[in-house]
């Protein structure tokens, strides 16, 4: 492999901080008790192949449990692949995922009770409404039917459903849509929240309050893991990043060492992935100078 | 854009506009060919038939030339064809993406020349082609003369440009319907309109083929003649018999009606373009109201609050709520019922033909997952064991059986009552519901082992390339079906041969014994199979 893992594991020297409260500028960190028990997340020798093309190419990555986690890379990186075959969505060529110390494939009843999945470019139950939904997810899922109703009314009341939760989620907008998601993997409160580009399509209004919904769930504790590829949201929302690029990881660990001494995630993102100084060529002499034609 | 023009910092004269538009829906076209030979075939062959079909009406109008009702027949075509090209963007309203002016609401056009550019690029195609010939066809039928003749050519041109003007027009018009949700989900029903309009068609063929049928149409005729575009053909037709008057009428009543549509095409146009689209403002007007009530009412209330009723309750939601499942539903429900009605009304029914009924509706059991379209992964995350995968078939089946089950018990009755005879009553309804369980348990196993995806929008019900999958899972899991219930069918014809007609009853709880337990067994095969494959079945169900 050419870019081999960056592992960080040396928690005693970094002591990677506990994540309380986040503020515009970035994670005020706490120096809390080290999180104990399996990692969250634990992969190993991950591949996956589609046809001729490799999608993943053997990863292995280890993230702890307790973090804001972001999953970076650019598009076509295996983001999704990843966070399929992670969340028992797709089945992998090869490889072991381990979540919470158990193992995805062997062991799904303990798996898929603790975890919560908002994937991309799937569908959801769309002739349902809103309440509809989460009523229906939840008591899959084997909740109570009160508590269910109980809970669904105050995801939707926190999140700004409530005014269309009658309304059918065909008819919702992108925001509602991962807003509604996000209700539907919150529902049976999740030790490990998986998130594929969360705020992707998603306004500004819609995109505060899930960010306040998910920092609200990790400062007890949990773990969110999400995708994405902008740097600036990953940058100000995660402790904790891992980048891929091209079905490899290329650098995981605490934000600051991933930054390491680049000014900001957006550069040192773009020097992991080999895309620094590709500018705009001089080619388009003819633009600006705005005479239109 | 032309690599010349990139490369040319300022471009000497733009391009006429109509022969931009022109090339646009010829690009259109091809690139929509290119994408598979399939598509390639499909439209050499519609072409082929569509030519055909044009070329057999309009030697069938030479034909009737001279006849006395040839007149209102060429008149009464003109009007169907009229119809046929208006209500045509409304059921494929993606057919034509030179259709929708949204897309060109960036361009710095005037809706003038824009109108007389898509007019022109609207020509382009099979449907004009087709189109101009039966026109051609049906003044061929009516003119008579060297003025007829001049007329005809007139009237050709008009009518071809007030059917096209008529359906860009109208689609401009309801852009926003069709692209809105509720007008995707009419266009999917409209298949069922067209097959009912199709069979309208059907009779009103076979009362015209009756000797002087045509006669029928004169009155019909009479009107239609001054209703523009056919205005235009009784034009031909009266030009033919020297009143020339009448004729000039004819034509100057279509060359207005092309002016007004024209007019009001624009007019929407221009509106169109420059008024923010209302869906996104409704979605801003309805977000404030509504309550935090739990909304739980009827039907929901009737179900238990397990799994299994929340299942059927999302089941049932999705037979009312989504197009597809209720085409399926309807279809089913429609067809299993016509098909005694049908026999029996040719007048050589038999109570036998009631089996259609729970063929039909246990039919429905197929490709379970499929109908979930990618939500299935919501199923997918909430099923770690076989114990779970049965109760989601489980609760499936029972939808299926709670609606199933009394219709079949009434297609039988209905059957028995109509048909008869009433002694073959007991084993046709034992038969019927052993075939209904049958056909759960084959759907079920077949749900799990050939999943296939269902394309949301369009009218289609098998994404491309899965088509063998869903033919042969249906065509080989009703063939087992039938093997299944061949011990039971031993029994009705060994008690028949063997002239013991008192103890034929007993195929009623036999029967229904039968369907239940291979029903339950069928689920039980298919269980531990849906687990094992999950993602399988999500890869399947989420393509197209």
């Amino acid at each position: 492999m050419a870019n081999e893992p960056e592992h960080i594991e040396g928690r005693a020297e970094t002591a990677p901080p506990q994540h309380t409260t986040l503020t515009p500028g970035g994670p005020v960190t706490a120096a809390g008790g080290e999180v104990t028990g399996p990692p969250a997340v634990r992969i190993q020798g991950l591949w996956k192949k589609f046809g001729e093309q490799t999608a993943v190419h053997g990863i292995d990555l280890t993230l702890p449990a307790g973090r804001f986690i972001g999953l970076v890379g650019p598009n076509g990186a295996g983001k999704t692949t990843t966070l399929s075959m992670v969340t028992g969505l797709l089945r992998p060529d090869a490889g072991k995922v381990e979540i919470g110390g158990y193992d995805v494939w062997q062991d799904p009843v303990s798996v898929k009770s603790r975890i919560g999945v908002l994937p991309e470019g799937l569908r959801l139950f769309e002739r349902l409404s809103g309440r509809e939904l989460l009523g229906y997810i939840g008591r899959l899922r084997g909740l109570p039917g009160e508590e269910v109703d109980k809970r669904a009314g105050q995801l939707l009341d926190v999140l700004g459903l409530s005014g269309a939760q009658h309304k059918l989620v065909v008819d919702y907008s992108t925001g509602m849509r991962k807003k509604i998601g996000l209700a539907s993997a919150l529902l049976h409160n999740p030790e490990i929240l998986f998130l594929d580009e969360p705020f992707e399509g998603v306004d500004p209004v819609s995109a505060q309050t899930i960010r306040g919904v998910l920092e609200r769930y990790t400062a007890s504790g949990a773990t969110v893991i999400f995708s994405s590829h902008v740097m600036e949201l990953v940058e100000s929302l995660c402790d904790w990043v891992a980048v891929l690029a091209a079905g490899r990881i290329r650098a995981d660990g605490p934000l600051a060492e991933v930054r390491g001494a680049a000014p900001s995630l957006q550069d040192a993102f773009l020097e992991l992935v080999g895309a620094q100084g590709r500018g705009a060529g001089a080619d388009l002499d003819w633009l600006g100078g705005g005479r239109a034609r | 854009m032309s690599t010349e023009s990139a490369t040319a910092a300022r471009p000497a004269a733009a391009p006429s506009l109509t022969a931009v538009f022109v090339r646009l829906k010829l690009s259109l076209l091809r690139n929509g060919l290119r994408r598979s030979t399939g598509r390639t075939l499909a439209y050499v062959a519609s072409l082929l038939v569509g030519l055909l079909f044009a070329a057999g009406v309009v030697l069938g109008l030479t034909a009737l030339r001279g006849n006395p009702h040839a007149g209102a027949l060429a008149v009464l075509l003109t009007g169907i064809l009229t119809v046929g090209w208006a209500v045509m963007p409304l059921f494929f309203p993606g057919g034509d993406e030179t259709l929708d002016p949204t897309r060109l609401v960036m361009l710095p056009l005037r809706p003038r020349p824009l109108i007389v550019s898509l007019l022109m690029a609207s020509l382009v195609g099979i449907g004009p082609v087709v189109t101009l010939a039966l026109v051609t066809g049906a003044v061929l039928a009516v003119a008579h003369g060297a003025v007829a003749a001049v007329v005809a050519v007139v009237a050709v041109v008009l009518v071809l440009l007030v059917c096209v003007a008529l359906a860009r027009a109208i689609a401009t018009a309801s852009i926003r319907l069709l692209t809105s949700r509720r007008g995707r989900d009419l266009a999917v029903l409209g298949g069922l309109f067209i097959a009912l309009g199709g069979q309208g068609v059907n009779i009103a063929a076979q009362k015209l083929g009756r000797p002087d049928g045509l006669a029928v149409l004169e009155p019909l005729g009479e009107v239609l003649r001054w209703v523009p575009p056919a205005s235009a053909i009784g034009a031909v037709d009266d030009a033919g018999h020297g009143a020339y008057g009448r004729a000039l009428a004819g034509l100057a009543l279509t060359a207005l009606a092309l002016g007004l549509l024209l007019w009001w095409w624009r007019r929407t146009l221009t509106t169109l373009m420059t008024s923010p689209d209302s869906s996104t403002l409704q979605a801003l007007e309805k977000g404030g109201a509504g309550t935090s009530g739990t909304g739980e009412r009827g039907l929901a209330r009737l179900l238990p609050d397990s799994r299994t009723g929340t299942v059927m309750l999302r089941f049932l939601r999705y037979a009312w709520r989504d197009p597809k499942s209720k085409m399926a539903w309807a279809t089913a429900l429609g067809v299993g019922l016509l098909v005694p009605i049908a026999t029996s009304a040719q007048g050589n029914g038999s109570i036998y033909s009631a089996f259609s009924a729970s063929a039909l509706l246990g039919s429905q059991m197929y490709n379970q997952f499929g109908q979930d379209t990618s939500a299935f992964w919501m199923v997918a995350s909430t099923i770690a064991t076989p114990r779970d995968a049965y109760q989601e078939l489980r609760a499936r089946a029972l939808t299926l059986a709670l609606v199933a089950v009394p219709y079949v018990t009434l297609v039988v009755l209905g059957a028995a009552a109509l048909i008869g005879p009433w002694s073959d009553f007991m084993e046709v309804y034992g038969l019927s519901l052993a075939v209904l369980g049958a056909l759960l348990a084959t759907g079920s196993v077949s749900s799990a082992l050939f999943p296939f995806s269902i394309p949301a929008e369009s009218n289609k019900s098998v994404a491309p390339g899965q088509g063998a999958i869903a033919w042969f899972s249906l065509f080989g899991g009703v063939l087992i079906a039938a093997v299944l219930c061949s011990p039971l069918l031993g029994l009705t014809i060994w008690l028949h041969v063997a002239g013991l007609h008192q103890f034929l009853w007993v195929l009623l709880p036999i029967g229904a014994l039968y369907g239940t337990g291979l029903a339950a067994l069928g689920l039980r095969v298919a269980a531990p199979r849906v687990v094992a494959r999950l993602p399988e079945i999500l890869a399947a169900v989420s393509k197209g």
